[in-house]
């Protein structure tokens, strides 16, 4: 075993653990801290791929930005066990169900695709920023300039919705 | 695309009258920038242009819902007058947002490129999201704006991995190169398609993920619901059969079962619990889901008459839901309700109100020399081409039991008395548009061949 693969093995396996734990966890804070170390094993994964822009976006804003949100609303709204609504046992059972029925259509079609030409990465040098950079500002161009009208109508809005009332 | 271009533009001028305080140029302004989009997208007729890497592709098809969305925002335009300045003095972002979500609109029924989808239906739902909370003093609009937001980003989490699935599959985000590779890696692909259905079926309000659309048609402004009702649901749809017809359709199609037990349940639902509504604008939030149901029919028969049954369907429900709408405005706000008991006595007291919703009631329950006849008529016409007599046969009793809530609504206005005699003065913009969607429903209904070979 090469030190990528046993690299790639201790992430996955840190990564599955902590995201079980992310469901179980009783405290919410317990589940978002494990939710954080989930997103670094992730990261940690992308690097291996030789992906280090989508690596370091990810750090960036998922560990950084949004989870600062997470605990945030937690701690202002002072979430603990208590406050959790209490399911019933029918919504559980029909959660079981239709999760377990996802887990088997995805593990199925995963496990059905084989690994041909199209899925196996070509460019080891695909996930480079200088690679990204070509695409995202060549072909893919125009996205990358409509996007900035979904930030501008998100923009306008957020500070309309948040801005006191003057009447 | 130019016409992407005008409207993005339009909506930024208008933010910036609204910086400079000048109210009377908001809407003059706005409506004169759609007029110019509309003038570009006519130009492009039969020209089949596509832009920066064949990302979107201004075909006929796209052309003419585009045509239809931007033709509908400029009717609620006119009728918002000063409706949104009763909320609050915020006029130019409403406009704004408003604008922007068209131009979200027009990306969704004209992309050629999975990411463009991804980022018109963003677009267009980041807006509703924003619109439909736009009364802070409003508990209900509140609930609604934060239930949309919620089930819709859920949604578009799924909706992204249904597109990385098939980009699994199929190695690219281009409608036609997916529909090339679509048979190599079948099970990743099938997966994908599945997961894209849910969303789109999401976004469009069909059973069994129409848990948001009464409590979010309701809770919004009724304008703002005029506007989701119409332009977002004819995106939806047109972005939807696009999706379908052109990537997933050249393999055989396993999610008939599924759309055709998803057509059943919506018809089921979303007609039946309308019956049983007192208020109004409820029960036409009930009835848009039984309209999705119609129209999904299409989608589930993909052929060659498709795109022109959506097409005429859209045109049809979306004029008469404005008119509708419409006129539970001028109630509401005279009567400061729209429940059923709103409406006794209307035809006493304001006989072209109750004229113009007794028209748009018909056309939405698809009685004949109406636009929705001809709308039901060809969406039929697809199931019959394919065999599909039984679901016909549930569509019509369901199309029965509509055409039952909708006379409750015109028999309160024309048999029961009311308490007040007054009658409700609406400004010129108002009868314009009122008029002006009585017009072309009953013009449709009479001449449908106008737009029935468009496509």
């Amino acid at each position: 075993m090469t030190v990528t693969q046993s690299l790639f093995y201790f992430l996955a396996f840190v990564a599955i653990f902590s995201s079980l734990l992310v469901v179980l966890a009783k405290n919410p804070i317990h589940s978002v801290l494990y939710l954080i170390l989930t997103f670094f094993t992730l990261t940690g994964e992308y690097i291996l791929l030789n992906a280090q822009f989508v690596g370091i976006v990810n750090i960036i804003v998922y560990a950084g930005a949004i989870m600062v949100l997470f605990l945030f609303v937690i701690m202002l709204l002072n979430l603990n066990v208590q406050t959790e609504p209490q399911k019933t046992n029918l919504i559980k059972f029909i959660g079981i169900i239709t999760g377990g029925i996802g887990l088997v259509v995805l593990t199925g079609s995963l496990k059905a695709s084989d690994p041909s030409n199209l899925v196996v990465i070509q460019n080891v040098d695909m996930g480079l920023v200088k690679n990204l950079g070509k695409v995202l500002f060549k072909d893919f161009l125009l996205p990358f300039e409509i996007v900035s009208i979904l930030f501008l109508s998100a923009m306008v809005g957020a500070v309309l919705l948040a801005r006191k009332e003057t009447k | 695309m130019t016409s992407i271009i005008i409207i993005a533009i339009t909506a930024i001028v208008v933010l910036y009258l609204g910086l400079y305080k000048v109210k009377g140029a908001l809407l003059p302004v706005s409506v004169l920038g759609l007029l110019g989009a509309e003038a570009s997208l006519v130009c492009g007729w039969d020209k089949n242009i596509s832009y920066f890497n064949e990302m979107l592709v201004f075909n006929n098809y796209a052309i003419a819902f585009s045509i239809l969305l931007i033709a509908t925002t400029i009717l609620i335009f006119l009728m918002s007058g000063n409706y949104f300045e009763k909320i609050s003095s915020n006029v130019a972002e409403y406009y704004t947002i408003l604008l922007f979500a068209l131009t979200g609109g027009i990306t969704m029924v004209s992309f050629q490129n999975m990411t463009m989808l991804f980022i018109g239906i963003e677009i267009l739902s980041v807006s509703m999201y924003i619109m439909a909370g736009i009364k802070k003093n409003d508990t209900s609009s509140n609930e609604a704006a934060l239930k949309y937001f919620l089930m819709g980003s859920f949604a578009t989490g799924i909706l992204l991995f249904g597109i990385a699935l098939i980009y699994g599959a199929t190695g690219s985000f281009n409608l036609t190169e997916i529909a090339g590779k679509a048979s190599e890696q079948p099970f990743l692909f099938y997966t994908g398609v599945i997961f894209m259905l849910i969303a789109m079926t999401f976004k469009v309000g069909a059973a069994p993920f129409h848990f948001w659309t009464p409590d979010v048609y309701q809770g919004a402004p009724t304008l703002v619901t005029s506007y989701m009702s119409t332009v977002v649901k004819t995106a939806g749809f047109a972005a939807f059969l696009r999706l379908f017809g052109s990537a997933f359709s050249s393999v055989p199609p396993i999610w008939t079962v599924t759309i055709a037990a998803m057509v059943v349940i919506t018809l089921l639902i979303g007609n039946i619990t309308a019956a049983f509504q007192q208020n109004v604008k409820r029960m036409l939030a009930y009835s848009s889901i039984s309209h999705a149901g119609y129209m999904l029919i299409a989608i589930l028969l993909l052929g060659q008459a498709s795109p022109n049954a959506i097409l005429i369907y859209s045109v049809a429900y979306s004029i008469a839901s404005v008119a509708s709408f419409g006129v539970i405005v001028a109630v509401k706000e005279h009567k400061g309700s729209d429940d059923l008991s709103a409406f006794n006595g209307l035809g006493r007291t304001n006989p072209v109100l109750a004229f113009v919703m007794t028209v748009a009631l018909c056309s939405l329950g698809g009685i004949p020399l109406t636009a929705g006849f001809f709308g039901k008529f060809y969406i039929f016409g697809v199931a019959i081409a394919a065999n599909y007599t039984w679901l016909i046969a549930i569509a019509v009793l369901m199309a029965a039991v509509g055409i039952y809530y909708y006379f409750k609504v015109i028999i309160a206005m024309y048999l029961r008395d009311s308490e007040s005699g007054e009658s409700i003065q609406l400004n010129g913009s108002y009868q314009f548009v009122l008029i002006f969607c009585v017009l072309v429903t009953i013009l449709l209904g009479i001449a449908p061949s106008l737009i029935t070979n468009i496509l």
